[in-house]
């Protein structure tokens, strides 16, 4: 796997008009099948395929080559590839395999598995020949497309979450976030979208998430992940834990502004979020007992600090509350966020439709059914106008039923076109809308918080001197009733004026009018 | 967001009632609280956010109250009792939920006398033991209701009988006034106008409609799945220094190459939408920059003269913009209108230097990191980007990041830009002598034409070009029609979040793109599209049968997000008994594709279905 070379942006940030080789590429099988994919350059046969690396897909293949430099967004076709020099196909593990490791795709993706096994040949690459059938869509990488696709190794926070906690911790451009652990890199990605500010020039401070995790190969992998995204820049990974380590980075405080903690017991790591160096009681064990003396805080200290933690039980949710208050976070609020996806399509529902799948061959409404009934009863009285032996009378009766429906289905069987001609089969029907067959009922408890800035003594003395009091002149806010009369009287007056300026506003209109004409 | 509150600031001011007043922070005046007091301004000002603040009793020598900042371990010490007391999340006590009653969080009620005395307070406890004895079920369940001012009467009763008042006096509960205690009602937060606290507020304590019923889940959604982000650092055509005998020909023209990070927004919101993007790309609150904010705040003085924009010619004196909100009708938040006036920024009366003035045709708009705004009526309806200090109607504003990063167009301007007046009218021309022999007003009229034209001219045609990064909507128009003109305006790729109240009309947007429409649509059913292009299939007005052509989006989404809100205390942590209904708020989305040359087949498991349809429709050829 080549890294991308930092030619400019992160293609998360900014992709380019189109697709790139050795940059990360998201093809989209069908709308909920997604496949991360370096696109490899063209250098020739590559794993026995004549035109170079392929995907291989259930919707068919795909040779990188036919990916390459084209508008992101773009439709492809499938290729008819020539395996003519690989032979026998390799093993379906193999290929899912060797794929797994090239682009690290998700492991619930293995119907498609893709081959871009390195190891080139000299040979010229092939040009691909169109198959007749079979298409995808390559896209642009976003934190949203890469958290449905990226390769799992924790539980990951999914969109509906973090886009939620991070307009609550006020994650903007500039802002320096503080993420712990880092698991998969799922909320990273949507993390560094939302502070970057630019890429920082030496020295200069933009925004970036300071990222930790303890967990040594987890951090090895979200290492070579974030250089391969360009986002190494943006993303200080730590490998680190934060329970006894805190959050400082080289002795020096990241300075945060926003802080998010996807972590077992956020309690533990509470205490290191402080503006002052914890009391020991606060503090996991003992190992900071001696790095007190050069403790810094790695919180913004000229800001409030916007907190969110991430706890899926209940009993995490109330320790770390209990936590917070002890260590002066305000605004503690806690929410669960569910979210929903809908499918529409059409609800088909009549007697006299056809039989395609989806269609719901019943009575479409009252007077159908009626109709329905009536004729089958005609039918059932010209029927019992026969005479007949009086024992099978029930029997009959039903067979009576019976023929009639099929008849009424045979006979309805020519009426479908007629009956919807001039309506498209696509637009026949109701309009229906509904929910997934299974819906994700709880992810996790989100906890949001806030830490004040410090104010001391002499900060306020320092204010009290810049903002003297005593020179107030008006009243606003909510009034009682004597500075309310003042008020009316003061409004009066400004109505007068108020007037005089609405004419002032007229002129100037009309002469704008007589501007753009003129 | 700046680390503390700046003179002129706006703010929410969160009362111990719960309710929020949206106030600006004018330096040198009283801020009334109504019936919880009054405190100077200048006591907030220059202090940090998030804070809360006991107002205090005045000094005999002074007429105002001076406030205190309450320490985080008082404001919970209530919380720590619980904790620490006995039977705190023990069965026992969650057993006996049943019967404990207890008034909306961090409120205390006292019964005061007609002389103001304060005859009984209440405190957990005492409500707890008394309910069971003197209350009847359904005045136990009246309490339990959340918002205690159904309970008030029922409070006041447990507290009489406490004090065993009602033995004593044929009582009247008229005799006996029940009052917030007075140590919480003095009790304020001041919190800072970002996005999620306005919107909050619009939606919670204003006008919902006003924002769409648009909640923070919607904002969160649209955001990132519209992927605005910042989009680049900005960049500036170069000023043609133009001579002003120079017509629109000497007009830089657009150039594809530079135009980058750029978002279309159609926005029903009143701003709300279009400051959400703003705040996530970096452009919606000025001079925040951390270094340069603790600078100016050195050099920032108290006073609010409006220091002239950039470096135009002196206009007419200026103007109050229309009051755009409906009058106050509550007495009780007179100052919660949105502003009219842009605010008056006291960091330039230092004086700035003066850039030599670029010439009439210099295009004053990045060409990075902007959004453009579609807008149904010939002014946008943006007002509540005054909150942050931005004025769309002010024709002559102070510096602000959005005065050139928002650029603004009628759909009239954008689809049909001859019948537009601004954009068709040529500019004036003169040369440089008739143009020193005019009166200076004349002058300034006619370099003001000028540079609209250039600017809309600009705006028009950067737009008409197209290569947009995404769409986002929040608007009550159809949202198929949007997409119509829309659509072929997006980059490959790029994404499309629309928000809507309710779920219908997305529905019927993304039943344009369904699995049967598009493969009727390329199977042929569609007889008139017959031999088009790609370019010409971009641009297809559609039919009845195929209001949009639905080759042109991918992964077509609906989806709809809840945020359940929970009380956590001590053996008392329960999601909220009631809470904001409305509308739900839905998100549509989607991604700009672009179509292969040709019919493209699906294969596998669609090739069954799409024979059917085929076979369904007579016309495929
Ligand atoms: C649920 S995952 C985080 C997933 C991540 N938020 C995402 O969206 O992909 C939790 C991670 O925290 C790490 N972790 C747990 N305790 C930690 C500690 N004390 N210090 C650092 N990382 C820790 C674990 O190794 C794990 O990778």
């Amino acid at each position: 796997m080549t890294a991308t070379t930092r030619n400019g942006v992160s293609p998360f940030l900014d992709p380019g008009p189109h697709t790139k080789a050795n940059s990360l590429a998201i093809l989209q099988l069908s709308r909920d099948n997604l496949l991360p994919v370096y696109l490899k350059p063209l250098t020739g046969e590559h794993d026995g395929y004549a035109e170079g690396a392929v995907v291989n897909t259930r919707y068919g293949s795909f040779p990188h080559s036919t990916m390459l430099n084209v508008p992101w967004g773009s439709q492809i076709r499938a290729s008819k590839v020539d395996t003519g020099s690989r032979g026998r196909k390799r093993k379906r593990e193999d290929g899912d395999d060797a794929f797994r490791e090239a682009t690290g795709a998700s492991e619930k993706d293995n119907e498609d598995l893709a081959t871009a096994v390195t190891g080139d040949s000299a040979a010229a690459v092939k040009q691909a020949v169109a198959d007749t059938s079979g298409f995808i869509h390559v896209l642009p990488p976003t934190p949203e497309l890469w958290t449905t696709s990226l390769p799992h190794r924790t539980q990951v926070v999914y969109t509906p979450d973090y886009s939620y906690i991070l307009h609550r911790i006020r994650a903007r451009p500039g802002s320096v976030l503080i993420e712990a652990g880092a698991g998969s890199g799922s909320f990273t990605h949507a993390a560094v979208r939302a502070v970057y500010n630019g890429y920082p020039a030496e020295g200069e401070r933009k925004g970036k998430v300071f990222s930790f995790e303890f967990h040594e190969q987890r951090y090895h992998k979200m290492k070579q992940e974030l250089s391969d995204h360009g986002l190494d820049e943006l993303v200080q990974l730590t490998h680190r834990d934060v329970y006894n380590g805190g959050f400082a980075v080289d002795g020096k405080s990241p300075e945060a502004d926003a802080v998010f903690l996807d972590l077992p017991a956020p309690w533990e790591a509470l205490p290191h979020l402080s503006r002052r160096r914890p009391a020991s009681s606060h503090v996991n064990g003992s190992a900071t007992g001696n790095e007190q003396t050069d403790w810094v805080s790695p919180l913004n200290p000229n800001k409030s600090v916007y907190l969110c933690t991430f706890s899926p039980c209940i009993e995490q949710v109330t320790r770390t509350v209990s936590a917070m208050r002890r260590l002066g976070w305000v605004d503690i609020d806690m929410v669960e966020i569910a979210n929903r996806k809908l499918h529409t399509s059409r609800e088909r529902v009549g007697l006299n439709l056809n039989f395609d799948r989806g269609v719901n061959n019943s009575a479409h409404d009252v007077e159908e059914a009626i109709t329905r009934l009536a004729e089958i009863e005609a039918r059932f009285r010209e029927h019992a106008a026969k005479p007949r032996d009086g024992d099978e009378e029930m029997d009959s009766a039903d067979e009576a039923a019976e023929p009639a429906g099929q008849n009424s289905a045979a006979t309805n069987g020519g009426t479908p076109a007629e009956a919807t001609s001039g309506t498209a089969p696509w637009m026949e029907g109701r309009l229906i809308t509904r929910g997934e067959p299974e819906i994700k009922t709880h992810t996790s408890y989100l906890v949001f918080a806030v830490l004040p800035r410090e104010w001391t003594e002499e900060d306020e003395a320092a204010a009290a001197v810049k903002f003297p009091v005593g020179k107030e002149q008006k009243v606003i806010g909510a009034m009682d009733r004597a500075a309310r009369k003042q008020e009316r009287r003061e409004q009066l007056q400004q109505q007068q004026q108020g007037a005089s300026s609405r004419k002032a506003r007229r002129k100037e209109r009309d002469e704008k009018m007589a501007e753009v004409s003129g | 967001m700046h680390s503390v509150v700046r003179p002129n600031a706006w703010v929410a001011l969160k009362l111990p009632s719960g309710s929020t007043k949206v106030i600006q922070i004018a330096p040198n005046t009283t801020i009334s609280l109504g019936k919880y007091g009054s405190f100077p301004s200048n006591l907030i000002i220059g202090r940090p956010y998030h804070l809360t603040f006991e107002l205090q009793d005045k000094l005999p020598n002074e007429t105002f109250s001076r406030l205190r900042v309450v320490p985080a371990d008082e404001l919970y010490a209530e919380v720590f009792a619980e904790e620490a007391g006995p039977g705190c999340a023990t069965p026992d006590a969650a057993g006996a939920n049943d019967t404990v009653i207890s008034t909306t969080d961090g409120e205390e009620f006292s019964l005061v006398d007609d002389k103001g005395n304060v005859v009984a307070r209440s405190n957990r406890e005492v409500l707890d033991e008394n309910a069971r004895q003197t209350l009847t079920q359904d005045e136990i369940e009246e309490l339990k209701r959340e918002g205690t001012n159904a309970g008030k009467d029922v409070i006041a009763k447990l507290l009489l009988s406490h004090t065993a008042l009602d033995q004593k006096t044929s009582f009247s509960l008229a005799k006996y006034k029940l009052l917030k205690t007075k140590k919480y009602i003095r009790r304020f937060q001041v919190l800072p106008i970002d996005v999620e606290n306005l919107a909050h507020w619009q939606l919670e304590e204003r006008d919902a409609s006003k924002i769409m019923d648009m909640r923070a889940e919607m904002i969160g959604l649209v955001g990132c799945w519209g992927n605005v982000h910042y989009g680049g650092d900005e960049v500036f055509l170069p000023d043609p220094k133009t001579s002003s005998a120079e017509g629109a020909g000497a007009c830089v023209p657009v150039d594809r190459d530079v135009l980058k990070g750029r978002w279309l927004a159609v926005d029903d919101t009143c701003g709300l939408l279009v400051a959400a993007m703003a705040e996530r790309m970096g452009i919606l609150y000025e001079g925040e920059n951390t270094e340069s904010e603790v600078k100016a705040e050195e050099h920032k003085g108290m006073a609010t003269e409006q220091a002239p924009a950039r470096s135009e010619i002196p206009e007419k004196p200026q103007s109050n913009t229309p009051a755009t909100e409906s009058t106050q009708k509550d007495g009780d938040a007179e100052m919660t209108d949105a502003p009219t006036k842009p605010v008056k920024r006291e960091s330039d009366v230092k004086p700035k230097q003066l850039n030599p003035r670029p010439s009439d045709f210099a295009t004053p708009y990045s060409q990075t990191n902007t959004i453009t705004v579609i807008h149904a009526t010939s002014q946008p309806n943006l007002s509540l980007l005054n909150y942050w200090g931005f004025d769309i109607t002010a024709p002559n504003h102070p510096p602000h990041p959005l005065l050139n990063h928002l650029l603004t167009l009628s759909w009239l301007q954008l689809l049909k830009p001859e019948l537009d007046t601004a954009y068709s009218t040529p500019p004036p021309t003169a040369t440089p002598e008739t143009l020193a022999s005019w009166k200076p007003s004349r002058r300034g009229n006619f370099h003001r034409k000028r540079r609209r034209y250039a600017r809309i001219r600009h705006i028009v045609d950067s737009t008409r070009t197209g290569n947009f990064s995404g769409l986002v909507c929040a608007s009550t128009m159809d949202p198929i029609s949007i997409l119509r003109h829309t659509l072929p305006l997006l980059a490959g790729g790029a994404p499309v979040a629309i928000y809507s109240p309710s779920v219908e009309s997305l529905a019927a947007l993304a039943d344009c793109f369904s699995v049967p429409r598009r493969t009727a649509w390329v199977s042929g059913a569609a007889p008139e599209i017959e031999g088009m292009s790609n370019e010409e299939l971009e641009r297809w007005p559609g039919n009845e049968r195929f209001p949009l052509n639905p080759t042109l989006l991918q992964g077509v989404s609906i989806q709809t997000s809840r945020a359940r809100r929970w009380q956590v205390l001590p053996g008392r942590t329960h999601p909220l008994m009631t809470e904001r209904g409305g509308a739900d708020g839905y998100v549509f989305t989607a991604w700009k594709a672009i179509p292969a040359e040709g019919k493209v087949a699906a294969k596998g498991k669609f090739k069954r279905r799409k024979v059917e349809s085929e076979a369904a429709t007579p016309a495929a050829a």
